[in-house]
């Protein structure tokens, strides 16, 4: 277990830094000048010069890398921004904040989203699965089938403003999304965040029911139920000890992605709802041809994946004993 | 002051509104109603009388509550050193101070008056050296005095390392040689060294000894860029995000895109100040809601909307129609000219012959391209000259009768190009390549080629737009761009564009013009004291660079934005071209 984590923690930090060295270099090949903006209207040439040396940008591009990748240990000084304390990602080029910092500050509301959304999407999307995979053929399935298919083809630009109108402001039901510190009051946070949430869940929730329904229908199928059935256990027992654990499987695998997709950054639902978290940096960074910043989202993004990853290996460890790490 | 973005990714901000390349994207192209336009109106330079406070009062108007401001970004700059943007400068106005500044009345007359100073400014040399008194009663946010040592302090830090986002224009006229790097001559504060050109006889007085004429320096300073930083709390480059207040708010909270909180300065005195009305007594900003949303918000009016405006988001494109035809939301809404114009460069390096050039004026598409860019709402007035009408002088005429003729003229066209010699030359069009601007390209080339025009059209990715139309020597022959002054004067809405001395990469020049009659009338007119006569000259620089035809001149920009119902005083501010904070109160 303990050689199988460092192997694997070992192998994601040389994807970081690989991805970090390849974004680094493909944002240089656009043929943009970021010390234009730092300069006033009227750009006299000296003033960019001071710029391009006040942002590092005067230096070789390997060099610049190093100075980068050192920052994140022991922090660096710029002359545009002041000191950037360690771990520093640098300076965004947009906002002139240390992007650690607002990456940092941006996570929780990212988090919060993710995670509850999480729970929603699993609790119901397992439930109907099971549900439908327990009453197969029956009107139930066919209602959970059904309704699952419609979720899965709505979009959260679509239902996100209408339930919004809705449900905000025409019959004022909940308040409109925003983020609220749980630490600041745990209610609040709730409700602020329901309707992101209810929104998430009825676009996710369908694919794992479909999923989960059919993962069960196809374990119930397999020889090693056929055999607890024939040695007398129930169908309840079967349903909730055996066959589960083998349907878990392809969910989890799945779930990990679309975990880490969300927390990489809710790109389209913060968009939606006006929410300040990493997929509103990743998408300012974009648009404002940001560098410091799209590193910085781009490495939190490609760090949750390789992260999740590990943590979907080990899992399966639990879930399925035939799996076993070394 | 209303430095509508010119460079760099201000420019493209400033598109991204405009819609990269002068329309916002997805605009349908019905045919609207006119937009309702106020006269011009007449920007004069005011008396010490002008400049005292208390602002008077708005009728009706009273003191208390909390004003929401919603927008779609953060204010990327608050070290007045630093700011440049007109989005930046409007908040500003809120808790920094200048030492002179406009002041609006009720018809819509622009006055310059003093407002750290007791009046705008005075010079006997014609402009060479200005001095300026300070008022009493003038205190920062903790109640210490203002005086004239913080106020040379502000000029000297503009020279340090690290501001390089503001305007330099006072920067190049206080050092020795105004043709060598300002830097080079003096570095700034921080080392113990004073900028001597700057003098404090006492506690009151300021005099300015600038390396030439200059007799709209009083204009100069009304730039937040030239607003006043207190030697004891300057906080370098700290300072951006937390300026110390001189005037009627302090920042309490500002959390970087997300929301800022405001709160009375109580050591602000109204009887110091002729602008701002400070009824409200507090702000709450907030950031990142996109104009498709406050417009929706707007719309609703529910909660603390209602008690909401927005300095920049307009409303958003595809709502237009619906706000125009419903007289409630039309009571609550602002609109007007914008200091910004928008046009079409035409390379003159490029295209020598003057002939060639007229008959791109006259064979214009400009009406086809305001239907397609979605009306005049969302555009602005046509164009036919350099100055926008918010410009102190600017003078209306229509050389080339687009006015008459705004879907484009190509048989006169075609005579031209016949006077010319070259009945079909070949011209590049460089475009910013939107969805917005494909079909404005398509429209340009029908009507040009229907003159005679072979063109050539080059899409240029919008994110390195200006990179690629920044070098001298760049191969196209017509691209677009925008410009608004910085004051209301000819000074800065002709002088660095037309410059013909002023020509280098990625200087505003873009039409490479180096008409030497125009260069020595931009002298001229630089030299003139009086205003008004100042105005007429630049009017007829305006018109020599028509005759040269060196642009197609695009739109007078145009705002229209809402408020919630629960403010009163929510006014369009022409000098910065979107809302203004100074008269707002909540009912």
């Amino acid at each position: 277990m303990t050689s199988f984590l460092v192997r694997r923690v070992a192998g994601a930090l040389v994807i970081l830094l690989i991805i970090s060295a390849i974004t680094f270099y493909l944002f240089y090949a656009i043929p943009r000048d970021p010390a234009r903006a730092f300069c006033g209207k009227i750009c006299q040439p000296e003033t960019l010069a001071l710029i391009r040396h006040n942002l590092g940008m005067d230096e070789p591009l390997f060099v610049q890398y190093w100075h980068w990748l050192v920052g994140i240990f022991v922090g660096r000084e710029f002359v545009q921004f002041g000191e950037c304390p360690a771990p520093c990602l640098g300076y965004s080029f947009a906002t002139q904040e240390p992007v650690f910092g607002a990456i940092v500050d941006r996570f929780p509301v990212t988090l919060s989203l993710t995670v509850g959304a999480s729970v929603v999407i699993l609790a119901f999307g397992i439930l109907t699965g099971m549900i439908a995979a327990w009453k197969v053929g029956q009107p139930l399935d066919k209602v959970a089938s059904a309704s699952s298919v419609i979720g899965a083809s709505l979009q959260i630009y679509f239902v996100g403003p209408l339930l919004a109108f809705y449900l905000v402001d025409t019959m004022q039901l909940i308040p409109r999304p925003s983020y609220v510190p749980i630490t600041e009051s745990p209610l609040e946070w709730f409700t602020h965040l329901l309707l992101p949430w209810v929104v998430l869940s009825i676009i996710f929730t369908a694919n794992y029911t479909r999923m989960t329904r059919s993962q069960m229908v196809e374990q119930l199928a397999e020889d090693y139920v056929r055999t607890a059935r024939a040695k007398g256990m129930s169908n309840r027992a079967v349903f909730f000890r055996f066959a589960w654990r083998g349907a878990m499987i392809p969910i989890v695998t799945i779930f990990g992605v679309d975990l880490a997709t969300l927390l990489g950054g809710a790109i389209i639902t913060e968009q939606t709802f006006s929410l300040h978290g990493i997929g509103e940096l990743a998408v300012r960074a974009v648009q404002n041809t940001d560098l410091p910043m799209l590193l910085g989202v781009t490495i939190v993004g490609a760090a949750a994946i390789v992260l999740l990853n590990i943590v979907v290996d080990v899992l399966y460890a639990f879930i399925d004993p035939r799996v076993r790490l070394g | 002051m209303t430095a509508v973005l010119a460079a760099g990714a201000l420019a493209l901000a400033g598109c991204a509104k405009g819609g990269g390349g002068g329309a916002p994207q997805g605009a349908a192209s019905t045919s609207q109603k006119p937009l309702e336009n106020k006269a011009v109106s007449a920007i004069t330079v005011g008396t010490a009388q002008d400049s005292t406070g208390p602002a008077p009062e708005i009728q009706g108007a009273k003191s208390g509550g909390t004003v929401y401001m919603i927008d779609r970004d953060d204010f990327s700059h608050l070290d007045p050193g630093r700011v440049y943007v007109n989005y930046n400068s409007s908040v500003s106005k809120l808790f920094t101070r200048t030492l002179t500044a406009y002041k609006h009345d009720e018809s819509g007359n622009i006055k310059l008056v003093g407002d750290l100073a007791t009046d705008t400014g005075t010079t006997d040399d014609g402009g060479k050296t200005w001095k300026f008194a300070l008022k009493d009663g003038l205190k920062w946010q903790d109640g210490s005095p203002i005086t004239s040592a913080d106020i040379k302090y502000s000029f000297e830090r503009l020279f340090a390392d690290f501001i390089t986002e503001g305007p330099d224009y006072a920067e190049t006229w206080l050092v020795p040689d105004p043709n060598k790097p300002f830097r080079d001559q003096y570095k700034g504060p921080y080392d113990g060294k004073e900028l001597d050109t700057i003098e404090t006889p006492d506690d009151k007085t300021v005099v300015f000894h600038l390396n030439g004429e200059h007799p709209d320096f009083n204009f100069t300073v009304a730039m937040t860029g030239y607003g006043a930083v207190p030697k004891a709390q300057d906080t370098k480059q700290k300072y951006d995000k937390q300026p110390f207040s001189s005037g009627p708010y302090k920042i309490v909270s500002h959390i970087t895109d997300k929301s800022m909180d405001l709160e009375r300065n109580e050591h602000w005195d109204p009887k110091t100040d002729p602008i701002r009305h400070a009824y409200p007594d507090k702000f709450h900003m907030e950031f990142g809601v996109q104009a498709q949303q406050t417009t929706e918000r707007f719309m609703a009016d529910t909660g603390n909307d209602k008690n909401a405006f927005t300095f920049h988001n307009a409303v958003a494109a595809e709502r237009v129609q619906e706000v125009l035809g419903n007289a409630e939301l039309m009571k609550r809404s602002v609109q007007g000219l914008t200091p910004f114009t928008t046009f079409y460069n035409i390379n003159t390096k490029r295209i020598t012959d003057v002939n060639v050039r007229k008959a791109i004026i006259t064979a214009w598409p400009a009406k086809q391209i305001q239907q397609i860019s979605g009306g005049e709402v969302n555009t602005g007035k046509i164009a036919t000259t350099v100055m926008s009408p918010t410009v102190l002088g600017y003078e209306a005429f229509d050389l080339y009768g687009k006015l008459a003729k705004p879907e484009g003229d190509p048989e006169a066209a075609k005579k031209l190009l016949a006077d010319s010699g070259n009945p079909n030359p070949t011209v590049v069009y460089a475009y910013n390549q939107t969805p917005t601007q494909e079909k404005v390209t398509v429209a340009i080339k029908e009507a040009l080629t229907k003159a005679g025009f072979k063109v050539v059209a080059k899409p240029l990715n919008p994110t390195t737009y200006y990179d690629a139309i920044g070098p001298v020597d760049n191969k196209f022959d017509i691209y677009w761009g925008g410009w608004a002054a910085d004051w209301p004067t000819g000074s800065t809405a002709i002088q660095p564009q037309f410059d013909g001395r002023q020509i280098a990469d990625n200087a505003p020049n873009y039409t490479h013009i180096n008409v030497p009659e125009i260069n020595e009338a931009i002298d001229k007119a630089n030299a003139i004291t009086d205003a008004a006569e100042a105005g007429k000259a630049w009017a007829a620089i305006d018109r020599m660079i028509m005759e040269q035809a060196a642009i197609v001149p695009e739109y007078y920009q145009t705002y229209f934005g809402l408020y919630g119902s629960g403010l009163g005083g929510v006014k369009m501010d022409p000098i910065e071209g979107e809302q203004s904070a100074l008269d707002i109160w909540v009912k």
